[in-house]
């Protein structure tokens, strides 16, 4: 199913994945709306990355299915999927660190149709508009960041703060329909956290997508997220709007370890 | 060098807008700069400095391959010198059958690309020491068929090759062998210098640095790699072609196991990933021993090459270019903070 803005719903079916006899998801059946922000929570073990990682390919699935739309991507690879339009973010930031911001965002043009590599290496008409076409692209988003000042920096003389931002830019450069980001927030101080999210909610209206975010803070998954869905121990707990999720008994109970209302 | 039209920070960082308007300026800067430094060896030095300075430019095509596939994509071969080899031999068997350097070329382009796919497709999923490992015994293996093809390649004995003649330029001349060779190092450079600016180009520093991260946004990373081995590998025989036309003989320890590892040295201490460090490492390569021959002291060159290597790996692990960048930088960013500070 697809809004009209093109953005795609992403659904798992009975998703089961196993590290060993560890089970890390357990039937995992849920559905993500299309074209809104959801955000995936849950305490430490709860599957949360997991998940991530069985919907970007990154995990082999045991059972189960994962969907984009009505296209069932599960014998996908990684890089297919992210042909396919899923691409995501790594929770420790990996990046191209002797580079500039502008060649690690440029990287994430992939997903564009490319010239092959004869045509780029003889610099054939193709390849120029190609460049063209990225550099535009490239553009648009460290703008939208805030990250233009800073494009022809070394990544690894910036910020940390920036440092996410630049991966979250190489994420969002190619316009996918499927964003997933995990811990996006993470290392980032409460003013980082807020610009963070600022941002997010920016990219979210220029470029419609899917979008999923792991996350801990409490207040930014609130601020940022229409949609919730709560693991806990790798299995489904509860999902539904913030307030409906985080006014859940069981929720509070797996997430501060008290059914505490001090959040709700 | 890895796109330093992107990689180099902006003075000051004042303009907010994205590569506009620097290409052209640049380029210009950069070709008077090599036409420069290449004017340097014909009007100063004497015929041997010259014919030198021809095999510096020979060996900068092989560094400058070798750099897009270890400095860019983090790929290690032991076998670079062994496709300098595949080049030459092609060279020295085609110039045997009457075939001149154009035709040599075509044929050195050929061979090395069905070499390189020999070698790279089946070690497409490996990398590190079993990639450096199949390389060898690939090096290995080219030592054993020049062997035991005497008739054909000359064998331990090496062989003797027909000068270039290209009109009225021969490259038995060394002034003429240099202006040869030109031609070759100056494409190769331009193409390594324009690889920075494509996709191509940071798909290969996407494998090098992480492959998850590349593969999350989609690059292929085993085709990547092949792809750089492929460059590479016509990159070294085009060095090959260059070397035996130049020297005018060849022999098997001029492409053996010790010639690669140089090679690899070479790349390291110039500077890997920049096309800078690749032409400093061709210099390095062919000019050390020279420098050793001259001090009367030809055997200390594999021992201080080591000791070097050592030392750039754990001072400047970024080669001399690395090292050249910090000093600038650290110049530049005190009068960036005086400009700050105004």
């Amino acid at each position: 199913m697809s809004t009209a803005s093109g953005a795609p719903h992403v659904r798992t079916e009975g998703l089961t994945v196993r590290y060993g006899a560890f089970q890390a998801l357990r039937d995992v059946t849920v559905s993500l709306p299309a074209g809104a922000i959801s955000g995936l929570i849950g305490p430490n073990g709860a599957g949360k990355t997991t998940l991530l990682n069985a919907i970007s390919g990154f995990t082999p699935i045991a059972e189960g299915s994962v969907h984009i739309g009505h296209r069932n991507i599960t014998a996908l690879g990684t890089r297919r999927r992210a042909l396919a339009g899923v691409v995501r973010g790594f929770q420790t930031v990996r990046l191209m660190e002797r580079e500039s911001v502008l060649t690690n965002v440029l990287v994430g043009t992939e997903r564009l149709p490319q010239p092959n590599a004869l045509a780029q290496f003889l610099a054939l008409p193709s390849q120029w508009r190609a460049r063209n076409r990225d550099m535009a692209a490239a553009t648009e988003v460290l703008d939208l960041l805030g990250l233009a000042r800073q494009a022809h920096r070394r990544v690894d003389e910036l910020p940390f703060a920036s440092r996410r931002l630049v991966e979250v830019a190489r994420v969002l450069v190619s316009s996918p329909s499927v964003i997933l980001l995990d811990e996006p927030a993470a290392g980032l101080d409460q003013e980082g956290r807020q610009e963070l999210a600022a941002v997010l909610t920016r990219v979210h209206e220029n470029h419609p997508s899917t979008m999923v975010v792991v996350e801990h803070d409490v207040d930014l998954v609130k601020s940022l997220c229409s949609y919730v869905i709560a693991l806990d121990s790798g299995a489904f707990l509860r999902d539904g709007t913030p307030a409906e999720v985080f006014g859940d008994r069981q929720v509070q109970l797996a997430y501060f370890g008290r059914a505490a209302s001090a959040d709700a | 060098m890895t796109g330093t039209t992107m990689t180099r920070p902006r003075r000051g960082g004042k303009n907010p807008t994205v590569g506009k308007g620097r290409g052209v300026p640049r380029l210009l800067t950069r070709v008077a700069v090599f036409a420069v430094i290449a004017a340097v060896p014909p009007l100063l030095f004497d015929d041997y400095w010259v014919f030198m300075s021809a095999q510096v430019l020979a060996f900068a095509v092989a560094t400058l391959g070798l750099d897009i596939l270890y400095g860019r994509t983090g790929q290690m071969s032991l076998a670079h010198a062994s496709f300098m080899g595949v080049g030459a031999y092609t060279t020295y068997v085609m110039a045997t059958n009457g075939y001149g350097p154009a035709m040599q070329l075509a044929a050195v382009i050929g061979v090395a690309l069905i070499a390189a796919l020999v070698v790279s497709v089946p070690t497409l999923r490996l990398s590190g020491m079993r990639l450096a490992l199949v390389t060898l015994a690939f090096g290995e293996l080219l030592a054993w068929a020049i062997r035991n093809t005497t008739d054909l390649t000359g064998g331990t004995q090496g062989a003797s090759v027909d000068p270039f003649l290209f009109g009225r330029l021969d490259s038995s001349e060394p002034l003429h062998a240099y202006l040869i060779a030109l031609v070759p190092a100056a494409i190769a450079t331009a193409f390594a210098v324009h690889l920075g600016r494509t996709q191509l180009g940071r798909r290969m520093l996407a494998v090098r640095d992480s492959e998850l991260a590349a593969e999350s946004v989609g690059v292929a990373v085993a085709r990547t790699k092949v792809t750089a081995f492929l460059i590479s590998a016509v990159y070294a025989g085009v060095a090959g072609w260059l070397y035996a036309g130049i020297t005018g003989f060849i022999a098997p320890p001029d492409f053996d196991l010790f010639a690669s590892v140089y090679l690899f040295v070479a790349v390291v201490i110039g500077g890997a990933g920049t096309v800078l460090g690749a032409w400093l490492g061709a210099s390095y390569v062919v000019l050390m021993p020279e420098v050793f021959t001259l001090a009367g002291q030809p055997n200390l060159y594999p021992i201080v090459g080591g000791a070097l290597l050592a030392i750039v790996a754990l001072v400047v692990p970024d080669g001399i270019v690395g090292l050249g960048r910090n000093v600038w930088r650290r110049i530049r960013g005190v009068r960036g903070d005086e400009e700050e500070s105004k």
